[in-house]
């Protein structure tokens, strides 16, 4: 070996860490940015009225927690309620306030309990922003769009819609 | 060199020079693909578990009042699972191993930042994998605010780095398995290097031998085929000289012998005159006489020496009889020595009687010989001793003169060879010890010189006692 021509006796010196770096496993490593924080949580859903111009105007309603899309709009669908100011709802009121929500990653279906003339193109709005409010606020994209699944049958029911006040 | 350790040696360094260049090889392939492969596995895994923990929080948050109370905390801490510290301003919720492996520099980024980090930590040889990040608030219109939670987790990369080590270990066996196959190679590359060069140490040693007909076919056009070519020419060329000089010496013999056999007759009718002149000279005026002595003394000398270049000759020649017969050393020596009148000037020991099959003239010529010499250049007491083993009969023949100096020792054997040069003319012919060392090799024995301690000259005279022995016992 000591005769060995000198290219080859650094083979060795070669070899060797090569496999003591395989042999390693997993390393420590510094503090590595990994992805968005995630996000949810709020002290209550944001939901849309009209005020006396007509314009939508976003309230916060307090109930301590994000919740859901539909909670949120099982609250728009009872209405701003006595403290609430001069805004007003432009959904017809009913006794029914239960909604289904089909969430997937570029758009959200609502099933609700309205027909077409239940509501004004506003209160179709008031809809819309209360439910990608609640989307974008839970960690959801802004671009996301929103079906809204009338009980009659109707074209309205395939129009894919967004926030005028968001995104 | 022996022939084992010699091929053993080329072959060996290239069975490991094939070795090693395979390891090396195979061990970067496999390093570069294990690491690549560690890298993505490493990195798969950690955005699994990333992803699903950042869905833990985000289906966690909405659910959770805010601003959060310990319970909501504890809630939170609860469903991400063990191992998880959930902040907000100075509470805090926290269970598990998971707050001793968060680093300031890992907490320091989740404070500052709005982004989900993470951090690869040792802790007693098991990896983990530190996640912080902060829990923020978003407006209806994306606008991204800290909330003021911070939930750390700790995950266990035990499982990523078994299949790392899985990894690494498959890596070294498939290096490994290349091992027994760069050694078949080099076995073979080995032997179209090996067989030439063999064939070639063959030949040297044939040539070594004696056989300067040997020669190796030179096979391609390679270095060795070169080398082959060069050895061939210098086989013929040592051939070439050999036989010239053979035949020079063969000549130079010839021509002594054809010398001393013209030389006998003219000197024996002058040895004839001389007798005669010998026998008148007693009348002769003393300068006439001086002059005639001196004569027949040459003359005697120069008889003495045709007869020895004879028999010089004739050992060259190797037509120099060996006439064996069963004889008793010891008697033989004794009456040598009595034939020449040294009895009272040589101390014989012998031992019992002593068979040996020898040709008894030849004896008488080596032992008359060595004892001149031991009474003419040393100094008494001369001793000649004779004993035998199973296998060997010895003379030694010792004398306590000054001995032979260091640098004659090596030539006493050599024709013509006279340790002083001064003193030229003794009564010897200068062949004596040669013919004496002839005689003993014609036995089969030997005759060697040395120096006893304390001064003194030896010769050792050891000739084989053949099958004599046996006879002598059985009579």
């Amino acid at each position: 070996m000591s005769r060995m021509p000198s290219p080859l006796r650094a083979l060795p010196a070669l070899v060797l860490p090569a496999v003591l770096a395989v042999g390693c496993g997993v390393q420590p490593s510094g503090v590595v940015d990994a992805a968005d924080a995630p996000t949810g949580v709020a002290p209550g859903p944001t939901l849309y009225f009209v005020d006396a111009d007509g314009a939508l105007r976003p309230e916060v309603r307090e109930t301590g927690r994000l919740g859901t899309i539909p909670e949120a709009l099982t609250l728009l669908l009872i209405g701003p309620g006595p403290g609430s100011g001069d805004v007003h709802t432009e959904i017809r009121e009913t006794e029914v306030t239960r909604v289904e929500v089909t969430t997937t990653d570029s758009s959200i279906a609502l099933r609700m309990p309205l027909t077409v003339d239940d509501v004004t193109p506003a209160g179709i709005d008031q809809v819309v922003c209360t439910a990608l409010g609640v989307h974008v606020q839970g960690g959801g994209s802004t671009r996301t769009t929103v079906r809204i699944e009338f009980v009659q049958l109707t074209p309205e029911s395939d129009v894919d819609r967004t926030c005028p006040l968001i995104g | 060199m022996t022939r084992w350790s010699w091929s053993r040696g080329l072959r060996a360094r290239l069975l490991a020079a094939f070795a090693l260049v395979t390891m090396a090889g195979a061990g970067a392939a496999a390093w570069s693909g294990a690491g690549s492969a560690r890298a993505a596995l490493v990195e798969a895994h950690e955005h699994q578990v990333t992803t699903s923990f950042a869905d833990q929080v985000r289906a966690v948050a909405p659910t959770l009042s805010y601003p959060p109370d310990q319970a909501t905390l504890d809630r939170l801490r609860t469903a991400l699972g063990a191992g998880t510290v959930v902040t907000y301003g100075s509470a805090r919720s926290a269970a598990g191993p998971g707050p001793d492996l968060v680093s300031a520099e890992l907490r320091g980024a989740v404070r500052e930042g709005d982004r989900l980090v993470t951090q690869r930590v040792l802790d007693a040889g098991t990896p983990w994998l530190v996640i912080g990040t902060p829990v923020v608030l978003t407006a209806p219109d994306g606008t991204r605010t800290p909330s003021g939670v911070e939930v750390y987790t700790v995950r266990d990369l035990t499982v990523v780095q078994e299949q790392v080590d899985r990894l690494a270990r498959s890596a070294l066996a498939t290096a490994a398995f290349a091992l027994p196959l760069a050694i078949v190679l080099a076995l073979l590359a080995a032997r179209t290097v090996l067989r030439p060069v063999r064939d070639l140490r063959d030949t040297a040693r044939r040539l070594a031998a004696g056989d300067l007909g040997a020669r190796t076919p030179p096979r391609g056009v390679d270095e060795l085929a070169q080398l082959t070519v060069t050895i061939n020419e210098m086989a013929q060329a040592v051939q070439t000289s050999m036989t010239a000089m053979h035949g020079m010496q063969s000549d130079a013999r010839r021509f002594v012998a054809d010398v001393s056999h013209e030389l006998r007759t003219p000197l024996s009718t002058l040895t004839a005159v001389m007798e005669v002149l010998a026998d008148t000279s007693a009348d002769m005026e003393p300068d006439a006489r001086e002059s005639a002595e001196l004569a027949i003394t040459e003359t005697r000398r120069l008889v003495r020496l045709v007869e020895d270049l004879m028999e010089v000759s004739r050992f060259d020649a190797g037509s120099a009889p060996l006439r064996l017969e069963q004889t008793d050393v010891p008697r033989a020596v004794r009456d040598s020595l009595a034939a020449r009148g040294w009895l009272d000037e040589v101390d014989l020991v012998t031992g019992e009687d002593v068979g040996a099959l020898v040709d008894p003239r030849r004896l008488d010529v080596v032992v008359a010989n060595l004892v001149a010499n031991a009474l003419r250049h040393g100094a008494p007491p001369v001793l000649v001793e004779v004993s035998a083993t199973d296998a060997e009969v010895t003379v030694e023949v010792t004398d306590h003169g000054p001995g032979l100096p260091p640098e004659v020792l090596p030539h006493v054997f050599d024709r013509f060879f006279k340790a002083d040069a001064a003193r030229v003319r003794t009564p010897g012919s200068g062949l004596g010890l040669a013919i004496a060392r002839e005689n003993a090799r014609l036995h089969g024995g030997d005759l060697t010189a040395d120096d006893v301690a304390g001064g003194g000259a030896r010769f050792v005279l050891r000739l084989p006692r053949g099958t004599a022995r046996r006879d002598l016992e059985r009579s």
